[in-house]
């Protein structure tokens, strides 16, 4: 009886596991190693980066921002980020970001649907990669 | 004073080496004698750690920049009340914290009749392993992190508390969460001690009012936690399944798999084994989210940074495992014919099964989660992560069963097959009858409208065996379970509804323009500008409609605190049992353009409410223990 149900519970278990591995999964990437990828695997990617002073664009009254992401650690890799959508204001050069979105095959640039700067906690006493 | 506090600390760790030492040789020689002198030793080193947090507490309080810990966190401008509170605020604080809770449960513990109720070389067992944590803790705190380091030249001005840390929701979040992990510390210890030495009467009947309060105060961190980052950090939501949320989650999941299989050993006497693993666990699982969130393993939002402590932490975790192990195979003689069969499936035993099946599984889930983009690593050159969409799709169908076991749970009997055949009835009647009504309300999808019945289901069976049970009255035990369940039924309905149902929009608007969400309609008044010497606030004025009848105003904020850089926003609500509506004020530029945020979030007060149902009655289910049953 408590195999039988064993079993059942797994199979709906992996069931989930499996659909839930399949779908919901992104590349967790600095610029470099997005880069470093075909533009067509990435269509679902978490990109880690620094933005760049130049190339910030932002429309005055609209909502969204255009610029160029730099990798932490290798300042000539960079990628052109479009984001929609309401702008931290903790967002401006220089600062880390996070953002999830994909690429845009025909342009090449990464349109992103979410912006996150990383939390500039107390907590954090040193800037890891 | 810095090293006043330090050598307690050193001190400490050196009786409670002593004590397990002792505690140790007793065991061996079978000699019970200095029983009392490792209490003793115990309450000394307790006095100890105690003597050094109130040199923290003072410092804090005089704010005495000569201590690091003390400028890294507070200035001369925080209020006394965050200032004291700042003890936890960082990495050695809050170690410190949790120890001198771990401490202080033990001496209260040892004062406890479960505690006398064991036999001499259990209590020496029980201390052997209690006196290591602590010890282990302890060089923690006079190594890697320790919070007595002296500022060389002292620094003029504190660093200031963050500010998302200024809010009481913050306050006792991280406190309750340690009061949960410490707690969690004597049933692991006991279960290890009384299967060690063959313990007749089961540990999990002393260990029991020390896992309900460990849960009780696990379960209100996390709730807190949750309302302070749907009323603190403005983006909507309760629950991100970010690795630091998810670092307390799992030992709560654990946690909670372990009370429910520890009703069956003290009801059955079956499990026994089941039990001194999970106890076990639950405990490695509290210090795996501390090593989670602070070893840097993982990419998160907020990580704590790198505070040398993740490699003695992952040491430690594999220690403990391969103790278990060890004391698993060496206890296990005792008990070869005194563990009793579980009963059949369709029972109370075997609904409580399933469910610490359910809590496991969700465990595992959360925790491979939180490490995909390590474990990813074997096999993919670049690390894959999961988003808050696959915690969604696999957990939230594990907690709508859970809900449903819940339902269904109490009409069974302890032995095989359905007690109360009327309350089967109501219990079916009501799922049925829940589902179609929320169906028409507009739940739709089907695991939401799963729980959702679930949740009505469970809400009229607790009522029905509570109307028609006397047990369910009179005994104080079963009264604080069934309110739990409610509590539970009611936070299960308001997740099922502000989870997928959430209405969210964002605009940028200039005074006296309107804007709609789900059927508010939304005026922007004017930016109000307001400063003083700590904070300087923009505060958008929201005048909030529905059909036309004025509903209330809304005025999120954006502050500048001194000291920080970056604008802090404040939400603002309009408080509702049914739809809660929500603004934060995202950015203001001179022209008073404002980018808001603005969600409707469907009875999600209800989370709050059945969440503190859910801390408030396991208290009714505390007593004490029995004098020797047998």
């Amino acid at each position: 009886m408590y195999l039988v149900a064993l079993a059942l519970f797994l199979g709906g278990f992996g069931y989930l596991l499996y659909s839930g591995l399949g779908e919901n999964t992104s590349y967790f990437l600095n610029v470099s190693e997005a880069l470093a990828m075909p533009p067509k695997e990435l269509s679902k990617a978490r990109l880690f980066g620094t933005v760049a002073e130049n190339g910030l664009n932002r429309p005055e009254d609209a909502l969204g921002v255009s610029f160029t992401l730099i990798d932490k650690d290798q300042a000539n890799k960079t990628i052109r980020v479009d984001f929609r959508g309401v702008v931290p204001d903790t967002f401006k050069p220089g600062v880390e970001v996070i953002v999830e979105g994909g690429v845009n095959p025909a342009s090449g640039a990464f349109a992103a649907n979410t912006l996150m700067t990383k939390c500039p906690s107390k907590y954090q006493k040193e800037n890891r990669g | 004073m810095h090293v006043t506090a330090y050598f307690a600390l050193l001190a400490a760790m050196m009786l409670c080496l002593a004590g397990a030492v002792a505690a140790l040789a007793g065991l061996w020689q079978r000699e019970y004698g200095r029983l009392a002198l490792i209490e003793k030793g115990h309450l000394l080193a307790t006095a100890a750690v105690v003597l050094s947090s109130a040199i923290l507490t003072v410092a804090l309080w005089r704010r005495d920049f000569s201590f690091v810990y003390v400028a890294e966190y507070t200035d001369t401008l925080l209020p006394l009340f965050y200032t004291l509170t700042a003890f936890w605020a960082g990495q050695a604080g809050s170690l410190l914290f949790w120890m001198l809770v771990i401490a202080l449960c033990g001496v209260c513990f040892a004062l406890s009749p479960a505690y006398k109720s064991l036999s001499l070389p259990t209590r020496h067992a029980y201390w052997m392993f209690f006196l290591t944590v602590e010890a282990f803790f302890l060089l923690l705190l006079t190594g890697p992190t320790n919070p007595f380091l002296e500022a060389v030249p002292p620094v003029p001005e504190g660093r200031g508390l963050n500010p998302l840390l200024r809010n009481p929701g913050m306050i006792f979040h991280p406190p309750l969460l340690f009061l949960g992990y410490a707690g969690f510390t004597i049933p692991a210890c006991l279960a290890l001690a009384a299967w060690l030495c063959g313990e007749r009467a089961s540990f999990a009947a002393a260990a029991r009012n020390t896992t309900i309060l460990s849960w009780i105060f696990l379960t209100a961190g996390i709730l807190l936690g949750g309302w302070w980052s749907y009323m603190e950090l403005g983006w909507g939501g309760y629950w991100a399944w970010d690795p630091v949320e998810n670092a307390s989650l799992i030992p709560w999941l654990v946690g909670t798999a372990f009370l429910h299989t520890s009703i069956v050993e003290r009801r059955t006497k079956a499990l026994a084994k089941t039990n001194v693993a999970l106890a076990v666990v639950t405990f490695v699982t509290c210090i795996l989210g501390t090593y989670l969130v602070r070893s840097g393993v993982v990419e998160s939002l907020h990580a704590f940074g790198e505070g040398g402590v993740g490699g003695p932490l992952l040491l430690f975790m594999l220690f403990t495992l391969v103790v278990l192990a060890a004391v698993l195979v060496a206890g296990a003689p005792y008990f070869t014919d005194r563990v009793k069969p579980l009963a059949g499936l369709m029972s109370v035993p075997g609904f409580l099964v399933i469910l610490a099946w359910l809590m496991l599984a969700l465990s595992a889930v959360v925790f491979l989660g939180t490490l995909w983009p390590v474990i990813s690593k074997l096999w993919s050159a670049n690390p894959v992560g999961l988003d808050a969409g696959f915690y969604n799709r696999v957990c939230l169908p594990l907690f709508a069963l859970v809900t449903a076991l819940v339902a269904f749970c109490p009409l069974l009997s302890w032995s095989e097959g359905v007690r109360d055949k009327a309350g089967l009835g109501v219990a079916v009647g009501a799922f049925v009858g829940g589902g179609v009504v929320l169906y028409g309300l507009g739940l739709h999808l089907p695991v939401a409208l799963f729980a959702g019945a679930a949740s009505v289901a469970a809400m009229a069976t607790v009522g029905y065996v509570f109307l028609r049970q006397r047990h369910a009255r009179s005994r104080a035990g079963a009264l604080g379970a069934y309110c739990v369940h409610l509590g539970l039924a009611l936070v299960t309905l308001g997740v099922a509804f502000s989870g997928p149902y959430q209405i969210n929009q964002e605009a940028v608007l200039m005074p006296g323009r309107t804007m709609e969400v789900g059927g508010f309609t939304l005026t922007y008044k004017d930016l109000e500008l307001e400063q003083n010497k700590a904070v300087a606030i923009s505060r958008a004025v929201i005048d909030v409609s529905k059909n036309g009848q004025p509903v209330g105003v809304l005025t999120p904020e954006r502050r500048i605190y001194t000291g920080f850089e970056q604008p802090f926003a404040e939400v603002s609500t309009i408080p509702s049992l049914g739809d809660e509506l929500y603004a934060t004020l995202i950015n203001s530029t001179e022209k008073k353009a404002a980018s808001l945020k603005v969600s409707v979030n469907p009875l999600i007060n209800w989370i709050w409410i059945g969440g503190t149902l859910m801390c408030l009655a396991p208290f009714f289910s505390l007593r004490r223990l029995r004098a020797k049953a047998e």
